[in-house]
């Protein structure tokens, strides 16, 4: 874990102009060559990220956007999945976003030699149904709980969010506990010392008021965390539960598919493995007397679990997408919890993290073996 | 903003080999003059032509997309050319019915010595193409 | 002319008797069809192999979870079914199944396929908000009506295919005002007849009211054009495109709750579609900007050069989708302008082919011009 360092930088006319101005500065002076942003769609009901080299266009970045349609970490992974190439890029991306992204370049899916990650204190996204009842009254509504760090209107696993100024990429744009009309910019590694450097930015700056702030912000979340994993364990836990939550799932796959993590090809799901034939369906459907068709939804929502829950990120992306509004998010955000603190790991905290089912200490976990003797 | 004398369209030209390509051959060996409009993509037969290919042109900033092949009938490999015939009436089809032009896109039966047929059909698609335009497509950002 | 079985039971418990007849006589081994399946009444489909548990079966309930034809692609995919099966779908989940088998992902062996003449679903958030149970009394009211329930999705109201082509058997449903009290099963096909005959209940020989049923596509038809109209205006050139497609997040769920969409691996998922960094900087230098992941409305033209030729508008592209864009009704329209060029009805007939993989030597002599 590195040393946080930082400066301090004006920042008197709101938090998404001084980024885009930052931006410009650094695209001017040659840092980076283009930019993974936010921008508004035309029809202006959506956000969408996009990879911009043109500094015209730059002016309508929109960083923290009120809604997260695409994980940042995905639109990472378009870019430099097969290779670095020679543009140097920035990525304005959230906290959760920036973990993504640091756990899918560990995995081959992404290639960050030549991208800098600049993430930003996050107040929480928006649910996208609510969003698009009415874009503008919702933009406001989000801009109006940034500025009093409310987070009522935001997705339910934003609401618990512990992480949300965590430090993981490159830069992080602190704007909690700063003085008025600056904000802080912090550097977690070379890459962002030296982009620091190039802007005549101090990077000796005391970050107590920062620290201070986010570690209380964070406290107060973990509390609410714990509440609400409590409450939601007990109407999920057991068999029953376990079915009757997931009785709606009609095995789209959208939660699988716009996870960042969630990486395959060809998902095993969707694999011949699980094709069977009609005499073996039947005979299944025998044995019990009825059987849902397609049968094993709760198979999917468990072996996901077991292939995905050592990186979750909890962004919330995959609750956003249920067509079938089944709280999938909080769920699977509580068991990553749970499977991450066995390894005391940490989704996305840092690219030199082994992730833990592709690693192993000669001497561990004992208290998992022959544990019921 | 460019008017039309300036403009020249960039046509993605996909040729059969057997028929169109060499029918493109023969309107340039016998010095046939046409726009410097087109840009020839040979394949080995007309129906190679994926419509995936044509809506990338297309998407990309293409001007106009010209799928020409051997006469229903003549086809080197047979029936190749009424798939071909087939799969671009639908893929017209699609693209007048989404609200887009499809006048961008041009089908031509143009056999081995049908020189003067090809350029023929390149200079009208490219005044068609003249008349219609530079492809937006080809800076919209949100594709 | 028809043969058709008559019983004096109300439409909700006619099917369930006539199913219960199947299984106990053992004319067929299991029953497909749509079943509360939890606590809280969720609604999916279900093999029932044991005739007691169809007390919780209900079969023209208004709900389409899944795309049922999708379901019997899935069920006699690896091999047909070797014992028989009656499946009880609705118009388009047939005709899906039946562009399906064209496509060699299934096979109508041993099944009897058991359909209705269609009042339409309700979207999928209507079970979603548990409002489906409220309006039921005015749909059931509006199907005995023949007309078109309010709370329909938005292809259901626009559709004329409610009759279906190939079924072996076909419930009397839409614009029957009699539901209450009788059910109606004609008997289309010899194996329709023989799986009924042993049945209690009065056989007779049947007409299809021509006539109302008339009536009741005019509407469809007026319902069509509304929403043709709709969404044509929308649709207006690229910049129309954009904003139409402009919230889409390339989730793909559209493609994989289509009946038709089959491919294990998707063209636009597969490493063809994938862009490398020079790609990037080619687009880069061309437009100064671009969306990240690209290509989504290549996405939608590409899946309707490959699958408009069968789209059957079932909507569940619309319901799936995260941010509302109305697939369905896109596809469904222009879908129906390419399959009209052919005078192609998917899901007709089964021998029919598709026409994209067939031709006539002389045709279409128009296109070029």
């Amino acid at each position: 874990m590195n040393e946080l360092k930082g400066g301090i930088i004006p920042s008197k006319t709101g938090i998404r102009e001084t980024i885009i101005d930052l931006i410009e500065k650094s695209v001017d002076k040659g840092i980076f060559d283009a930019v993974i942003i936010p921008m508004k769609v035309p029809s202006g009901d959506s956000f969408v990220y996009v990879l911009v080299k043109d500094k015209k266009l730059l002016k309508d970045g929109f960083p923290l956007a009120p809604t997260m349609l695409v994980q940042g970490a995905k639109a990472v992974s378009s870019v430099t999945r097969l290779g670095k190439g020679n543009m140097k890029i920035a990525a304005i991306i959230r906290p959760c976003e920036a973990r993504a992204t640091v756990e899918l370049a560990k995995l081959g899916q992404a290639d960050l030699d030549n991208v800098t990650i600049i993430s930003i204190d996050c107040p929480g996204v928006l649910p996208t149904s609510d969003f698009l009842e009415d874009p503008d009254k919702y933009l406001k509504k989000f801009d109006d709980a940034y500025k009093n760090w409310d987070d009522k209107i935001m997705r339910p696993v934003c609401q618990i969010c512990d992480k949300s100024s965590m430090v993981t990429g490159d830069l992080h744009i602190g704007t909690l506990g700063a003085k008025k009309d600056t904000c802080f910019i912090i550097s977690n590694s070379e890459k962002g010392d030296s982009v620091a450097e190039k802007l005549d930015i101090n990077l000796n700056q005391n970050l107590d008021s920062w620290n201070s702030k986010v570690k209380a912000i964070s406290e107060e979340k973990k509390k609410k965390r714990i509440k609400a994993h409590k409450e939601l364990k007990s109407t999920v836990s057991g068999l029953d539960n376990l079915v009757e939550t997931f009785s709606q799932c009609i095995n789209c796959h959208n939660c699988m598919r716009v996870c960042p993590v969630c990486i395959c090809r060809l998902c095993y799901f969707d694999s011949d493995k699980v094709k069977h034939t009609a005499e073996d369906y039947l005979t299944r459907a025998e044995s019990k007397g009825s059987m849902r068709f397609l049968p094993d939804t709760t198979l999917f929502q468990m072996g996901r679990m077991m292939h995905m829950s050592i990186s979750c990120v909890s962004c919330g992306n995959c609750e956003d997408a249920c067509s079938m509004d089944i709280p999938v998010g909080q769920i699977f955000s509580m068991i990553a919890d749970e499977t991450q603190a066995l390894f005391d790991y940490v989704s996305g905290r840092s690219l030199d993290e082994p992730i833990p089912l592709v690693a192993y200490k000669k001497e561990e976990l004992h208290q998992m073996e022959d544990a019921n003797d | 903003m460019k008017n039309n004398e300036e403009f020249m369209p960039r046509i993605l030209a996909f040729l059969c080999n057997w028929c169109s390509y060499a029918g493109a051959d023969l309107a340039g060996t016998s010095r046939i003059k046409y726009p410097a409009s087109i840009l020839p993509i040979r394949v080995m037969c007309s129906s190679r032509v994926d419509p995936l290919f044509v809506l990338r042109a297309y998407l990309g900033g293409a001007d106009g997309v010209l799928v020409a092949g051997c006469h229903p009938g003549d086809c080197h490999y047979q029936d190749g050319n009424y798939y071909t015939r087939r799969r671009f009436v639908a893929l017209k089809k699609i693209v007048e019915s989404i609200g887009l032009d499809s006048d961008r896109l041009r089908l031509s039966w143009v056999s081995a010595s049908e020189g003067q047929k090809y350029a023929k059909v390149a200079t009208e698609f490219t005044n068609k193409i003249k008349e219609l335009g530079a492809n937006s497509a080809k800076s919209k950002i949100f594709l | 002319m028809t043969k058709a079985l008559k019983l004096n039971k109300s439409a909700e418990e006619g099917i369930l008797e006539f199913l219960k007849y199947l299984l106990e006589s053992g004319k067929v081994k299991g029953v497909f069809t749509l079943k509360r399946i939890s606590k809280n009444s969720a609604i999916a489909y279900s093999l029932i192999t044991n005739p007691d548990e169809l007390k919780d079966a209900v079969p023209f309930y208004p709900l389409m979870p899944v795309n049922a034809g999708k379901l019997m692609s899935r069920f006699t995919l690896k091999e047909g079914a070797k014992k028989p099966v009656a499946a009880i779908l609705k118009p388009c989940e047939l005709r899906g199944f039946i562009e399906l088998i064209k496509r060699e992902q299934g096979t109508l062996d041993n099944l009897y396929i058991i359909s209705s003449i269609c009042g339409g679903v309700f979207p999928s958030r209507t079970e979603v908000d548990r409002s489906a149970e409220k309006k039921l009394p005015k749909y059931w009211e509006s199907v005995k009506k023949g007309e078109i329930s309010p709370d329909l999705r938005s292809v259901c109201k626009a559709c004329e295919e409610f009759i279906p082509y190939t079924a072996d058997i076909t419930f009397d449903l839409l614009g029957n005002n009699d539901i209450d009290k009788h059910s109606i099963f004609y008997l289309n096909t010899k194996k329709g007849e023989d799986l009924a005959k042993d049945m209690k209940g009065d056989f007779s020989e049947k007409e299809f009211d021509r006539k109302k049923l008339e009536k009741i596509n005019e509407k469809r038809q007026a319902e069509k054009k509304k929403l043709y109209d709709e969404i044509g205006k929308k649709m207006n050139g690229i910049d129309g495109l954009v904003e139409i497609f402009g919230r889409c997040i390339g989730c793909h769920g559209c493609s994989k709750v289509c009946p038709i969409c089959y491919c294990k691996l998707c063209e636009f998922e597969s490493p063809d579609s994938e862009y490398s960094p020079s790609n990037y900087e080619t687009e880069l230098r061309k437009r100064g900007g671009i969306k990240v992941p690209p290509g989504t409305i290549y996405f939608h033209l590409g899946r309707l050069t490959h699958i408009g030729i069968s789209c059957v508008a079932c909507g569940q592209c619309n319901d799936v989708c995260p941010v509302d864009i109305p697939v369905a009704d896109i596809f469904k329209k222009v879908g129906e302008s390419i399959q009209k060029m052919f005078d192609y009805v998917p899901g007709k007939d089964v021998e029919e082919e598709i026409p994209l993989v067939s031709f006539k030597q002389e045709e279409f002599a128009e296109i070029e011009e």
